[in-house]
């Protein structure tokens, strides 16, 4: 019996399967089947055609202008390329589907079969729309050709719509007066889908993108199997003299300024420690709430605080004046020199966060039990011998935590605050990791810019994983408790 | 009451000493911004305004009605705000009542799979393309879409809803609620509290970001956020300023724009601090509970 019910279901898996192959295709745009000329970008696929006119239609604003294609021929493809994204729809709804009952997979089949009939109109339209481009008077400007995709999604969408009929044809029929019904399991499961989704295509498709890193690729080029060029990168970043002294100083940079933060990450809790010592509740509320403001400004923001006293305007200037240190008139923009670096930005990221860091601390002491600090006081301990034997030990441990992870994020500055303060004068003191592969892939333009930045990303990534995993399970040898 | 010993009073007035000097250090900069922007701009320009505002005015503000490209900033910039916290708060609120449920078919694998991304990220390159292949570039939903679910938050909500009876719900499905129907009738109701702190996260995270409109962006000026603006403006006011510091060749219309720069940049940056600092005092206790909560589980 229990084996007859798994043969039954082993076609309705790799139904699911299937559908989830033929909706991953849609966003690879290598098949973008909608792409009928060579102007349509590269880089859009069958889904990004689907969505957003402006996929096929801004390419041609010239030559529908000049009369070299028609807007019917436009709107053909832009309708092909929507029914398309229609029947990968109609396919993740029997996707779906086919997790519940007899009765509800049997419709679940039905809309596979539907899905891929749609997605067969749609190829056809598709297929008309390159020949109404194929007419232009000007292949040279409207560049038409025929996608690999219509023939890959025809094939596709053609074996789906029998693979669907069959199972069909082959499935038993719900008995009578049955409801439409899931396992709460999958229930579950399928409300997740949507929101899993977005997880996988914002966090987990980048990871795709790892491959640039061993090709010789430069922006709008092809990905193709004669530009791989394997390790050559690697082995560039270590062997060509100027890369290897720029990274050398960036490295530099990033463990100067994370050192120094790692180095002074006691100040938070001793700023807990000394805040809850103050004896009016009323200040100690004051004084939290004024400090954690600056937490919650931006780093543009901080930026132009800075900009506003540290200027050639600034307060500062004016300071130095007053007292005489400077001649009136004679100060400089401080923000553009490179002294101390490390250190002012250190100074910024402590003005900006300790109120703020500190917070957590302020929850742990107030958990600390009250009863150990009567007995110290009735044991005749000092306040300063309760400060250091109960309330730092009761700290310790979060401590510990959040020191273990700065050691794991040591690669990781963040970018904005490096970002904003950035300028030609303090460039070689301020370009920590992450601000060297925004300026490295983003804004170079060299023939190694996005493979060389796409590979530094990648070993700083893993790296980071690896610090991360390895402080993981030093908490958890030290303190009996990991940290993730 | 126990008595105090001279060391206490020391280590007392020390200490009091020392949180008033770190307090002024935090206000001051941002009370200096405010007086040198409704201060009389020449005596801006000499200089002269430092500890107090002189000569009180609004124009500045007035003026910045007349910056063109503020006003679309603003309107993307409050709107992401608006749509981006909206729909992050909802999801989050979903999806971490969904990592509760047990039942669910690969629940462990999924909730895994939603906090790692927390700590790891392909880089930023292989990111950009990603963002440009789903054509989120230059695209107002580049800022909205990819922020919708945000890891801490989903463990936030996980955390709080684990901490409301089972029995709530069990007593409803035995009355043959749907999950979605106890999520929108139950849990919902109860999270409000949490549901606040992870709104007012992601309303100040989308008001101060910045780096995702430089870089996704770059091509739409009208897609500008003010932060984004705001940096422009101190750009053009730092190399005008460096210009004439260098005795370069400028004229008069460059020195009056440096000027303009600098007074715009600054206004610019006090209307974009204003709100926070007006909800900030309300929202305070939320970020607390926010961090404490999150600090439960690392």
């Amino acid at each position: 019996m229990r084996k007859r019910a798994l043969s039954s279901k082993a076609p309705l898996v790799i139904l699911r399967f299937y559908i989830i192959a033929v909706c991953m295709s849609a966003f690879i745009p290598f098949l973008n089947p909608a792409r009928v000329s060579g102007m349509i970008s590269k880089n859009a696929s069958l889904f990004t055609c689907a969505v957003s006119y402006s996929a096929i239609g801004d390419n041609f604003v010239r030559a529908l202008s000049m009369g070299w294609i028609s807007q019917g021929a436009l709107t053909t493809a832009y309708i092909g390329a929507l029914t398309g994204g229609l029947s990968v729809a109609l396919l993740g709804a029997a996707f779906c589907l086919c997790f519940g009952n007899i009765k509800m997979c049997r419709l679940g089949v039905k809309l596979s079969a539907l899905g891929a009939l749609t997605g067969i109109a749609g190829m056809t339209v598709l297929r008309l729309a390159y020949n109404s481009f194929a007419l232009t008077s000007r292949p040279d400007r409207v560049e038409p050709m025929l996608p690999v995709g219509i023939a890959a999604f025809w094939g596709l969408f053609g074996l789906m719509l029998i693979f669907s009929g069959a199972i069909w044809a082959a499935m038993p029929k719900a008995p009578e007066g049955a409801k439409y019904e899931m396992a709460p399991k999958y229930r579950l499961f399928l409300m997740m889908m949507p929101f899993l989704a977005l997880v996988v295509l914002f966090a987990y498709l980048p990871l795709w993108g790892w491959r640039y890193a061993f090709f010789d690729y430069r922006a709008g080029f092809d990905l193709t199997m004669d530009n791989f060029v394997g390790l050559k990168w690697l082995r560039y970043l270590f062997s060509n003299p100027a890369t290897r002294a720029d990274i050398v100083r960036v490295l530099k940079n990033t463990f100067a300024m994370s050192g120094l933060g790692i180095a002074t990450s006691w100040l938070p809790m001793t700023f807990a420690i000394l805040l809850t010592e103050i004896r009016s509740n009323k200040s100690k509320r004051v004084i939290q709430t004024l400090t954690t403001i600056p937490n919650f400004i931006s780093w543009v923001l901080v930026y132009s605080v800075a900009f506003a006293i540290f200027s050639t305007e600034g307060f500062l200037n004016w300071a130095l004046a007053s007292i005489g240190v400077i001649e009136s008139g004679a100060g400089t923009n401080h923000l553009m020199s490179n002294t101390d670096i490390w250190l002012k930005m250190w100074a910024w990221g402590t003005w900006k966060g300790l109120g703020w860091s500190a917070i957590i601390y302020i929850a742990g002491i107030s958990s600390i039990d009250q009863q150990l600090y009567e007995a110290a006081t009735v044991d005749g301990a000092g306040r300063f011998q309760k400060m250091w034997h109960i309330t730092v030990p009761g700290l310790m441990s979060t401590y510990f935590v959040l020191l273990l992870l700065s050691i794991a994020n040591i690669l990781t500055n963040g970018m904005d605050q490096y970002f904003v303060f950035f300028n030609p004068a303090n460039r070689e003191s301020i370009q920590v990791l992450d601000l060297f592969v925004y300026h490295l892939g983003l804004s170079g333009n060299t023939s190694y810019s996005i493979p060389l930045a796409t590979l530094i990303g990648m070993m700083k990534s893993l790296i980071s994983v690896t610090l991360l995993f390895m402080a993981n399970k030093a908490s958890a040898l030290i303190r009996g408790e990991s940290i993730v | 009451m126990f008595k105090r010993s001279a060391a206490d009073y020391v280590f007392d007035a020390v200490n009091i000493l020392f949180f008033t000097l770190f307090t002024l250090l935090c206000v001051f900069p941002i009370y200096y911004l405010f007086i040198n922007t409704i201060s009389d701009n020449s005596l801006v320009q000499a200089g002269q305004v430092n500890l107090y505002p002189r000569g009180i005015q609004f124009d500045n503000y007035l003026a910045l009605l007349n910056v063109g490209d503020l006003g679309n900033a603003a309107m993307v910039t409050v709107g992401r705000t608006l749509l981006g916290t909206v729909t992050m708060a909802l999801t989050c609120a979903l999806v971490g009542y969904l990592v509760t449920q047990n039942a669910m078919f690969g629940r462990k694998v999924i909730y895994r799979g939603i906090v790692v991304i927390m700590y790891f990220n392909a880089g930023l390159v292989p990111w950009y393309l990603n963002m440009s292949m789903l054509g989120l570039t230059n695209n107002f939903w580049g800022y909205i879409i990819p922020a919708i679910v945000q890891p801490f938050n989903v463990i936030l909500v996980k955390t709080y809803v684990e901490s409301i009876p089972g029995e709530l719900q069990e007593s409803a499905f035995i009355d043959g609620a749907g999950y979605l129907t106890v999520f929108g009738r139950i849990i919902l109701p109860l999270c409000k509290p949490i549901l606040a702190t992870i709104a007012v996260f992601g309303a100040v995270m989308h008001w101060n970001s910045f780096m995702d409109s430089v870089i996704l962006m770059g091509g739409d000026p009208n897609l500008y956020t003010l932060q984004h603006r705001l940096y422009l403006y101190l750009n053009k006011a730092t190399n005008l300023g460096k210009l004439m510091n260098s005795g370069g060749s400028i004229s008069e219309a460059d020195v009056t724009s440096a000027l303009n720069s600098r007074v715009v940049s600054l206004t610019v940056a006090m209307v974009t601090i204003i709100p926070i600092l007006l909800v900030y005092p309300f929202m305070q206790r939320y970020f607390q509970k926010g961090i404490m909560l999150g600090a439960v589980k690392g």
